[in-house]
């Protein structure tokens, strides 16, 4: 393939960025990148470390952990590592990692530009992004109004990096395309951080200024959220309804689509790695496109799906349900898509592929108990929150974090040179996709038996089986926690010491980045930019060798067509 | 290359020329500096990402503001101890003088158009000063509110009015600092050309006066 030396060009001399430029104020998109990386990898151990105490203390209470402990046991402590966990992960997690770690690194380099549009914004964007994962953190420490506050102002600092990431996203894939970076020719990682940007746009900016209400509230006095105006004449139930479901409402307008915005780029990541390793061109293409689009905009419009037994209007939950329930159709289209990528190829099973399938089976398993919850009539009644706890834990957090650990271990030997060890990663893999099932699948099970009052049936008997699931719950916690550490010695261990790898392209991918050496060099294309002639998945299943062809190889016609004073020995062909 | 057909290719040609990313047709790998859309090392995108970053930038902002209106219009209808706020009157004065700066701002870019950099100068100043303008007047707007003894925790009316005038004021802000960059920077040794960054702030500053404009439609309205 046309690679890009960094070697040939002579680049005009800049003066050596100073100590200062080359760490913290590092604006290079590959050095952010990672940094989102390294800053998701430690919120995910802090999360599940949570999660572990919290499971802990549902099953024996009476259990002294030491850290815990020092805090008093009194129940808003519980809450705090609730608010905590869910925080670190959907925010600082699964929509740092897959957006604007992967995406910082991989998307000027998958369109052909040297850096994102705006560098300076972009470190900007990291160290406020850092800096509310501080403060989110320290808010667990203090006292509990103190912390809210803190924590609330955390959120609006993220939720401003997160408008100004996705802004820098957007811009980028609009104005900085290589010649030839047609959008049909867009790989579909790109199609999912653009959308997934356009999304972002939209909803933050929402959580931001329900947050600044907030804020005003609690600092200045204000009256949006406080009960204080309409106490006096009205019956609590309706302050209480009016008030929250205000609150409700702007929150959850973001909160619903923010599950998109954690899933749009693990639908592009998980399609391109399918593809990748199935050696095939990515079934209908153009629609598993409009599928993305779909899962934006629909996405946008079902805030109201967590609404139903709020008081809204009596014929507003049929409308969120159909709408809610409409969401399945781009699903299916992805699903489709994914199943039709798969379809009659030489799927290649290497750790990487194992994830992405992992996915497809976790967003699967997940997605079918949303359609039950997107039933108005169902979901208020007979449906308790553990179901709802399984269901959004499998299908966002579970399904989004293999798509990341796909991702991880796809361009792995790309950001290091060198590759995880395959043999520890499929152990890791296996052992998580079951620790998984064995956690969510029973919470599912738990939401339903809280509802279950079938007359004969003794309570007694309800409550042993409840009580002994949630041990099994909280054993496949602490085995999966447990496995993760296979993971951890895996990333460290190839970190220094895995197989380094000599070739651009080990995995015979066909898209930019491959075409560069690992790790890319600072300006990513050396002296000549790239250009761009074909689709991003032109993989050819029925040749035997050269299964693939990369998205710059120049094709024939234009090579003979182009002036005989051009060297066509500029491009090398690599296998 | 294997399994691609000449008319593949040919496609392939058709689909390249002006749609790719808008750099122009696709060069082969030379080094050869024609000019003709090419960029040479290092390089620079193009300006156009200013003008589409703040097109975004906008989008979002008004969401942001959008959920703060519903929030209004929400509390309005279903509150029952609404006070019903009386607008300072020197509102209506800022209103104006915030109206003829947007009004100078269209007239200077026209003068620019015209490559005529003086008089732009001027009339940028001329709108500058009245947006500084309207921000001190905004403020002794405040300072009425708070004589006539209503201040942000006084009633949800009021909340509103301060928290959006606040925020507001803080938009428009930022916009002064775009442009007395616009005065003051010195393009030659810039990135980004005089034309592009007088447009892109007078987007905002426009967006900013519009955004004011349905803000006061919306407090006189739902008082």
């Amino acid at each position: 393939m046309v690679t890009y030396d960094n070697s040939g060009g002579s680049a005009p001399e800049a003066p050596a960025p100073g100590f200062l430029a080359r760490t913290l104020f590092n604006t290079g998109h590959k050095v952010i990148g990672q940094r989102y990386l390294w800053l998701a990898l430690g919120s995910v151990l802090l999360g599940m470390l949570l999660s572990l105490l919290m499971r802990i203390h549902l099953v024996w209470p009476a259990v002294q952990i030491p850290f815990l402990s020092s805090f008093g046991a009194a129940p808003e402590r519980y809450t705090a590592l609730t608010i905590l966990h869910g925080s670190l992960m959907v925010f600082l997690v699964l929509t740092t990692a897959p957006q604007a770690g992967f995406g910082n690194y991989f998307l000027p380099l998958q369109i052909g530009a040297r850096e994102m549009a705006f560098p300076s914004m972009n470190l900007f964007s990291f160290w406020a992004t850092a800096a509310s994962l501080v403060v989110m953190t320290s808010a667990f420490f203090v006292h509990r109004d103190a912390g809210l506050t803190l924590w609330t102002a955390s959120v609006s600092l993220f939720c401003f990096a997160a408008l100004l990431t996705s802004l820098n996203f957007a811009v980028t894939t609009l104005d900085l395309r290589a010649s030839g970076m047609t959008l049909p020719r867009m790989p579909l990682t790109v199609w999912a951080w653009f959308i997934n940007a356009l999304l972002s746009i939209l909803i933050f900016s929402i959580l931001l200024a329900a947050c600044v209400f907030l804020l005003s509230d609690r600092l200045l006095g204000s009256q949006f959220f406080s009960p204080l105006t309409l106490l006096s004449h009205e019956p609590a139930s309706l302050v209480q309804n009016t008030l929250l479901s205000l609150w409700q409402r702007l929150f959850w307008f973001f909160a619903q689509a923010e599950v998109y915005v954690a899933m749009l780029p693990c639908f592009g990541i998980v399609l391109h790695v399918l593809s990748t390793f199935s050696r095939n061109r990515v079934w209908a293409e153009r629609v598993a496109v409009l599928a993305l689009c779909g899962v934006g905009i629909f996405g946008f419009c079902i805030w109201g799906q967590h609404m139903f037994s709020s008081g809204l209007n009596p014929w507003s939950p049929l409308v969120f349900s159909l709408l809610a329930s409409s969401l399945g159709l781009p699903a299916c289209v992805l699903v489709l898509s994914w199943f039709g990528t798969l379809w009659n190829a030489k799927i290649q099973l290497n750790t990487a592929m194992l994830f992405a399938l992992g996915f497809v089976s976790l967003f699967l398993g997940g997605g079918v108990s949303g359609i039950v919850l997107a039933r108005n009539d169902l979901a208020a009644v007979s449906i308790s929150d553990e179901f709802v706890t399984g269901h959004f834990h499998l299908v966002m957090g579970v399904a989004a974090t293999f798509a990341i650990l796909g991702a991880l271990f796809f361009w792995f030997p790309k950001i290091f040179a060198r590759r995880l060890n395959e043999t520890l990663g499929k152990l890791h893999f296996w052992l998580t996709f079951a620790g998984v099932y064995c956690v969510f699948m029973p919470m599912h099970w738990l939401g339903l038996m809280a509802h279950s009052r079938a007359p004969g049936v003794d309570i007694s008997t309800v409550a042993l089986l409840v009580t002994s699931l949630r041990a099994l719950v909280t054993a496949a916690t602490i085995l999966t926690v447990v496995a993760q550490t296979l993971f951890l010695f895996n990333f460290v261990w190839s970190f220094w010491r895995g197989d380094q790898t000599e070739v651009r392209n080990p995995w015979r991918a066909t898209t930019l980045e491959w075409s560069v050496s690992s790790p890319p060099p600072i300006d990513n294309f050396g002296a000549s930019d790239p250009v761009i002639y074909r689709g991003a998945y032109d993989f050819i299943p029925e040749a035997a060798l050269e299964d693939f062809v990369p998205q710059n190889v120049v094709p024939p016609l234009v090579e003979r067509a182009s002036q005989p004073k051009q060297e066509t020995s500029a491009g090398t062909i690599e296998s | 290359m294997p399994g691609t057909t000449i008319v593949e290719d040919i496609g392939l040609i058709i689909e390249d020329i002006g749609r790719g990313g808008g750099k122009g047709p696709p060069a082969g790998g030379d080094d050869g500096g024609d000019g003709g859309g090419k960029r040479r090392w290092p390089h620079t995108p193009s300006s156009r990402r200013y003008a589409t970053a703040i097109i975004l930038g906008i989008l979002s902002i008004v969401m942001f503001f959008m959920a703060m209106a519903s929030a209004f219009i929400f509390l309005r209808a279903t509150s029952s101890r609404w006070v019903p706020l009386r607008l300072p009157s020197i509102i209506w004065f800022n209103t104006l003088v915030l109206l003829l700066s947007s009004g100078a701002m269209g007239l200077a870019r026209r003068r620019l158009a015209l490559a005529d950099v003086r008089q732009f100068r001027r009339l940028w100043s001329v709108a500058t000063a009245l947006g500084i303008l309207f921000l001190l007047g905004q403020l002794a707007a405040w300072r009425q509110f708070v004589l006539a003894g209503f201040y942000v925790a006084t009633n949800q009316a009021s909340s509103f009015f301060y928290i959006f005038t606040g925020l507001h004021g803080l938009h428009l802000f930022g916009g002064i600092c775009a442009l007395l960059y616009v005065s003051f920077r010195k393009f030659e040794r810039a990135k980004v050309s005089r034309s592009v960054a007088a447009e892109v702030a007078s987007y905002y500053w426009h967006f900013m006066d519009g955004l004011w404009l349905f803000l006061l439609a919306l407090l006189y309205l739902g008082k």
